[in-house]
């Protein structure tokens, strides 16, 4: 068992209440991908998993490391093991992309080294064999303000790979991207899960790709769970549950050439 | 599955740049003998370097209590506020003679033959400390606040005249082709839809100039120009630290509260041009221009 | 459009509130008030030109201006204070940036501390601190390069940290979320976005050292500006022109040298 929450709730200071009481269960080596209008609360669960947001209470276990209440350094621990992935992509475009991934290996090297740029060789490693999981190593040395959108979120994916994490966090990862660069980082991300064994939870918004991609669906409304179960079970029903009206066209991402007719729910644009 | 397999994905490994590394060390090899080079002009020995900060620690506690009722006595609140007149009157002096003269320096407004001599006296001011000019008006003038006055004047031309005309270039070129289309003049042009787009801006950089000129000010005593800095110095070479602590506590406070009101002033003209925005990002772009700092 | 009087009526032209005549009569009270205190004299203006002393700014005696221990010896000096200064303050001011931003600040007191700090040390005046510095720790150039490192320390924080402000905090969070130390994260997350602000700020503050500390020299603090306080005391203002002369052309070119750098970096 990976991931245990119980009863969390998170409470911004303006008072919006953005998870109220989730109960979750994810085990080892589960696809998990979580859907919701925004503001339902997917970004703050997320992030209630790194402590990145505290939770105002209840209980979050990440490999039996309790979350919620913890000090700086169990925060940092817990953090090294769990690679994130931004929607924004969240680089640092004015440097190279090796200096991107690298930063997955903040944890790992000594605060005078990274401070002075002075990686250690086995860290470079690694970094490297991540941009090369995610076929752009050739873009190494390039600045990260050069790639594309696709690329740059490849570096994204590659800096969280570098992390060697058990658990990825993947919000809206391909919300900033067109519809052939989304299915070719949904496959990355797919593929890292299969290969190495790495808990995902991914936050989508588009309907198709949570059903090509994922296995398990987790669909969240005004901070409570609606539904959690086998993403062929998700029928119009459930969707109007999570969603609060009828699926449109613009819950899917359906690309010309391949088309994915969604087997639940009549698009009506 | 579509997605590329890139597990297999051989692509060899760039090698790092070496251009850009050799670069760094160069520079940084530049910096390093160019500092080694500057400490051995400055007549640094390691006994003087390691008595420092026990000398200046002696002298700051000697400085301790400061003796406030001393100098008030004396009339150093009189000196602050002479030093805050200098800097007010030569503020307006600069901005007076400065805005004028940056109609004719800014390149969309003025002819190039015009153009070019004005830019070239604002950087020849600019090249002037207030110092050297104040050394240069005692002589004329006599000692005194008006010698200060002068000197902050005319230097405040140089920099005064460099932001106006700076922000004149960047104005909408479309309203003057408007008041030419009415068949207005040079004059007009400039009154009607240059000016009333470059005022706010303009009226913030008188602002911020006075605030550094109230520094200045307070320096340009120190040679005798009027103003505090004759206090400081005269208390300095007695010996007097407590009293040299007090005009100091002293002047800090005026500076700090002038900068502070000039500072919120400043931003209620700029907001009420331009509209809400984003404070932060506002601000920075303000020192940025400021500075003269474009990037 | 048809010019006809029908219509909504006319507004009345708005009135100017009280409160604006208030300040504006506060303002012309106060100028004139400051005016009559320091002395105002517009005769100055004309009477500058038909001044008798600027007879003793010419000739300039080049002979004594070109030999080179009266002249260039204590400007190179004057240059080796503003490089020195320069490193030091620069140097300080990246960590201190970084603890004055509320981006990257390490906690809540460091921030307020620094912040606090380092307002008063900008409100003292340059050539104050090259007054105290050479009261306490002797006169000469090494007093001059304290205070100017003092100085550019405090031009320079205000300067770039607000630039760390304006950083985009997106990487810091990724950074973060990789579990790093703050010093580290701030390193990796936020140093490469602002470095190039950073060495143009550097420059910047070179050239504003390069002046200042031109005038050091007339607290004692070292310099050129010794030079020129000597001479002015004994009235010879040729030499004090010919000295001006030198300084303007050596401050125009390292100015467009460092120009030409800082729009190399954009």
């Amino acid at each position: 068992m990976v991931i245990q929450l119980e009863k969390v709730s998170v409470t911004y200071p303006g008072g919006v209440e953005a998870l109220r009481g989730v109960d979750l269960t994810v085990d080892k080596g589960e696809f998990v991908v979580i859907v919701g209008l925004s503001g339902a609360g997917k970004s703050t669960l997320l992030r209630v998993l790194n402590g990145l947001v505290p939770a105002t209470s209840g209980s979050v276990v990440v490999d039996g490391t309790e979350v919620v209440g913890a000090s700086a350094a169990t925060l940092r621990r817990v953090r090294s093991r769990i690679g994130m992935i931004f929607q924004t992509f969240n680089l640092v475009y004015r440097t190279t992309v090796i200096n991107n991934v690298l930063m997955g290996r903040l944890s790992e090297t000594p605060a005078w080294r990274s401070t002075l740029g002075l990686w250690p060789a086995p860290e470079r490693e690694i970094a490297m064999q991540a941009l090369e999981r995610v076929g752009i190593v050739e873009k190494a040395y390039v600045r990260a303000s050069d790639l594309s959108g696709g690329q740059q979120q490849r570096v994204g994916i590659a800096r969280a790979l570098a992390q060697e994490p058990s658990l990825m966090l993947a919000d809206e990862p391909v919300a900033a991207l067109d519809p052939v660069t989304s299915r070719q980082v949904m496959g990355d991300l797919q593929r890292i899960n299969r290969e190495l064994g790495i808990t995902t939870l991914v936050n989508l918004h588009f309907l198709d790709l949570a059903r090509e991609y994922g296995r398990r669906l987790i669909g969240l409304r005004d901070g409570l769970v609606i539904f959690d179960g086998d993403i062929g079970d998700v029928d119009d029903a459930i969707f109007r549950d999570i969603y609060g009206r009828d699926i449109t066209a613009e819950d899917l991402l359906a690309v010309g050439g391949e088309p994915n007719p969604p087997t639940a729910g009549s698009p009506d644009a | 599955m579509t997605a590329p397999t890139t597990t297999d994905y051989a692509a060899p490994r760039p090698l790092p740049p070496g251009k850009v590394r050799t670069r760094r060390w160069v520079i940084a090899l530049v910096i390093v003998v160019a500092t080694v080079w500057s400490v051995s002009g400055l007549q640094v020995t390691l006994d003087r370097l390691l008595g420092a900060p026990g000398d200046a620690w002696a002298i700051l506690r000697q400085m301790t209590p400061p003796a406030f009722s001393e100098v008030y006595e004396r009339g150093a609140l009189g000196k602050i506020l002479e030093s805050v007149y200098i800097a007010w009157i030569g503020t307006i002096i600069g901005a007076a003679l400065s805005l004028p003269l940056a109609f004719l320096a800014a390149h969309n407004v003025a002819p190039h033959w015009v153009r070019v001599p004005i830019r070239q006296l604002f950087n020849a001011i600019r090249a002037v400390p207030e110092l050297i000019l104040a050394v240069i008006f005692i002589p004329i003038t006599g000692l005194g606040a008006w010698a200060g006055t002068m000197a902050i004047g005319i230097h405040s031309i140089g920099t005064l005249g460099k932001w106006a005309a700076e922000s004149i270039e960047s104005i909408d070129d479309g309203p003057i082709e408007a008041v030419e289309a009415c068949g207005g003049r040079w004059a007009s042009e400039m009154r009607w839809a240059v000016l009333p787009q470059v005022m706010p801006n303009i009226a913030s950089y008188w602002l911020f100039r006075f605030e550094i000129n109230v520094r200045a000010s307070a320096v340009l005593g120190m040679i005798g120009a009027g103003g505090v800095g004759s206090e400081l110095v005269l208390h300095l070479s007695f010996r007097n630290f407590p009293a040299a602590c007090a005009v100091l506590l002293m002047t800090i406070t005026v500076v700090l509260t002038i900068d502070t009101v000039s500072a919120a002033v400043r931003r209620r003209i700029i907001r009420g041009a331009t509209g809400t925005g984003d404070e932060a990002s506002r601000s920075t772009e303000a020192l940025v221009d400021l500075t003269g700092l474009r990037r | 459009m048809t010019l006809t009087a029908e219509g909504p009526t006319r507004p009345n032209r708005p009135r100017t509130r009280p409160l604006t005549y208030a300040v504006a009569a506060s303002l012309v009270a106060g100028t004139t008030w400051a005016a009559v205190k320091v002395g105002f004299d517009p005769s100055t203006f004309w009477k500058v030109w038909s001044n008798p002393l600027w007879e003793k700014f010419w000739p300039v005696p080049w002979d004594w201006v070109f030999d080179g221990r009266n002249v260039i010896r204590p400007l190179i000096e004057t240059f080796q204070i503003a490089i020195v200064s320069t490193v030091i303050g620069c140097g300080l001011a990246l960590p201190i940036s970084f603890a004055m931003s509320s981006l990257t600040t390490p906690n809540r007191p460091t921030y307020l501390v620094s912040r606090a700090v380092m307002n008063v040390v900008r409100a003292v005046p340059d050539l104050f601190w090259a007054k105290l510095l050479v009261t306490a720790i002797g006169i000469g150039a090494f007093a001059g390069s304290w205070a100017l490192s003092v100085f550019s320390l405090a031009v320079m924080v205000k300067l770039f940290s607000e630039t760390v402000d304006g950083a985009d905090p997106r990487p810091l969070e990724a950074a973060r979320s990789a579990g790093g130390r703050h010093a580290p994260v701030v390193r990796t997350g936020v140093l490469p976005s602002v470095f190039p602000a950073y060495v143009a700020y550097a420059l910047y503050v070179f050239e504003l050292n390069i002046r200042a500390s031109i005038v050091l020299g007339l607290v004692g603090a070292g310099g050129i500006g010794r030079v020129i306080e000597a001479q002015r005391q004994f009235f010879r203002f040729d030499r004090v022109l010919g000295i001006l002369m030198i300084i303007f052309v050596a401050v125009w070119v390292i100015e467009h040298v460092s120009v030409a750098l800082r729009k190399r970096l954009t």
